[in-house]
């Protein structure tokens, strides 16, 4: 970490977007040794965190019909849509956290009378997943599970943030669970066309001081521009084969549209023509009405690196893990939750 | 969410294998990856693998994850 700390007075800014990166570095303090012009920021690796307001009323709205159960993982359960969040508006049964999507198949058969709704949410870690329970749910039935999908892709907010005027992002983390899905090579474009430094690597604080160093090195001139895995122990140049021709089956790109950002063109994963029966959508009318940002929570700041976590008024003062104002906070991945988890440590 | 867990294979069946991870045995599916085999490392994520690791990074990634096991318990 020596090198870190030489004369080099412009503000350098490194930005991740995976979920567990926020959490290890948040935790491992690298951010507090590093000197005071190199800033890390996190960007929009929880999907829990870039969860539109409008998803979360359709799936309330879901709640109305008596005999609709909706599964979903836990971190969603107090995400708030404009109003109100899944945990204030369920009733005993009707909302159930599960662990693997496979469990909300077993529901299913285990309740025939029931509209079993799956909360499909994430990237593109969890979307192969997805793709292959609604797959075989095509296949084998149960016929009374559906889907609501809010599953989003990294590239094109990638692209979004990297063409942002405001946001000078000098080097990127790679989002390592994503890579190992797609490939390393997923993620080429970012020092290709933007020539920004790119690095995949690990979890450990070795693995993410190794990250940094060669990011540092690459964006003060020692090193020519280029794009690194330093992972390659769990992420392969190509990735997971199977796991990429299954998403590919299932899900076509279509607009996403993020939580205080808006749509990001084909920024979503949205199911073909052939898997259309199993959307909850064509089930019922669910009017999605697309609104952004209405509280006081700074949220979209966060997540395109704009802003730290403290510089938000509501940051450990009426917005806490305990009372979240805003996703950033909800979720144990969010930055504002790893901020205030971890960053009290060192002050 | 997008945590992944890494786990070891003990034995197959079609699309499903028994799987231990951090001493506890259970069902996972394993239709994401070629070639399956009992003693294969994998990234456990929602119940699914997504991706074999080699033991190294098993080990790695199990230190790290009972490391922020042992923080969340010790608050
Ligand atoms: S501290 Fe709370 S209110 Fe402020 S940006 Fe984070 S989640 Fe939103």
């Amino acid at each position: 970490m020596m090198k870190m700390n030489k004369e080099c007075k412009k503000t350098i800014r490194i930005m991740e977007v995976c979920g567990t990166h926020t959490q290890a570095i948040s935790k491992s303090g690298i951010r507090y040794l590093l000197p005071n012009h190199v800033k890390l920021l996190s960007g929009p690796g929880c999907p829990v965190c870039v969860t539109n307001e409008s998803y979360i009323d359709a799936a309330i709205g879901l709640l109305s019909h008596d005999h609709v159960i909706l599964v979903t993982f836990g971190d969603m359960l107090k995400v708030r849509g404009t109003s109100s969040s899944l945990s204030e508006k369920k009733m005993k049964d009707n909302v159930i956290t599960i662990y693997s999507p496979e469990d909300a198949i077993t529901l299913a058969r285990k309740w025939p009378q029931k509209i079993v709704v799956f909360l499909a949410v994430g990237f593109e870690t969890t979307a192969p997943i997805m793709a292959a329970t609604i797959k075989n749910a095509y296949e084998n039935g149960p016929e009374n599970l559906f889907f609501l999908t809010a599953l989003k892709r990294m590239e094109p907010i990638l692209r979004f943030i990297l063409e942002d005027e405001r946001n000078k992002i000098d080097g990127l983390i790679c989002p390592g669970h994503v890579a190992s899905v797609l490939g390393a090579d997923a993620f080429q474009f970012v020092t290709k066309e933007y020539q920004v430094p790119a690095v995949v690597c690990g979890f450990e604080a070795e693995d993410l001081k190794a990250g940094i160093y060669n990011l540092l090195d690459q964006i003060e001139g020692e090193r020519p521009v280029s794009f690194l895995n330093l992972y390659q122990r769990c992420v392969r140049n190509t990735g997971n084969r199977l796991a990429k021709e299954c998403m590919d089956e299932v899900f076509q790109k279509e607009d996403g549209y993020w939580r205080g950002i808006g749509k990001v063109s084909n920024s979503a994963l949205g199911l073909r023509e052939k898997y259309q029966r199993l959307d909850v959508k064509n089930k019922f009318d669910l009017s999605e009405e697309i609104i952004s940002n209405p509280s006081a929570c700074q949220c979209r700041e966060i997540i395109l690196g704009l802003k730290a976590p403290y510089e938000c008024k509501q940051f450990g003062v009426r917005c806490t893990p305990e009372t979240p104002l805003g996703p950033c906070m909800i979720s144990s991945e969010g930055s504002c939750s790893a901020h205030y988890k971890y960053g009290r440590v060192i002050f | 969410m997008c945590l992944a867990i890494p786990t070891k294979i003990t034995s197959v069946y079609g699309s499903y294998a028994y799987a231990e991870t951090m001493g506890i045995r259970q069902k996972i599916n394993i239709q994401l990856i070629e070639n399956p085999m009992p003693g294969d490392f994998v990234l456990l994520h929602a119940g699914f693998a997504i991706e074999k690791i080699d033991q190294q990074e098993y080990i790695f990634l199990n230190h790290t994850l009972n490391e922020m096991i042992k923080d969340d318990e010790n608050e």
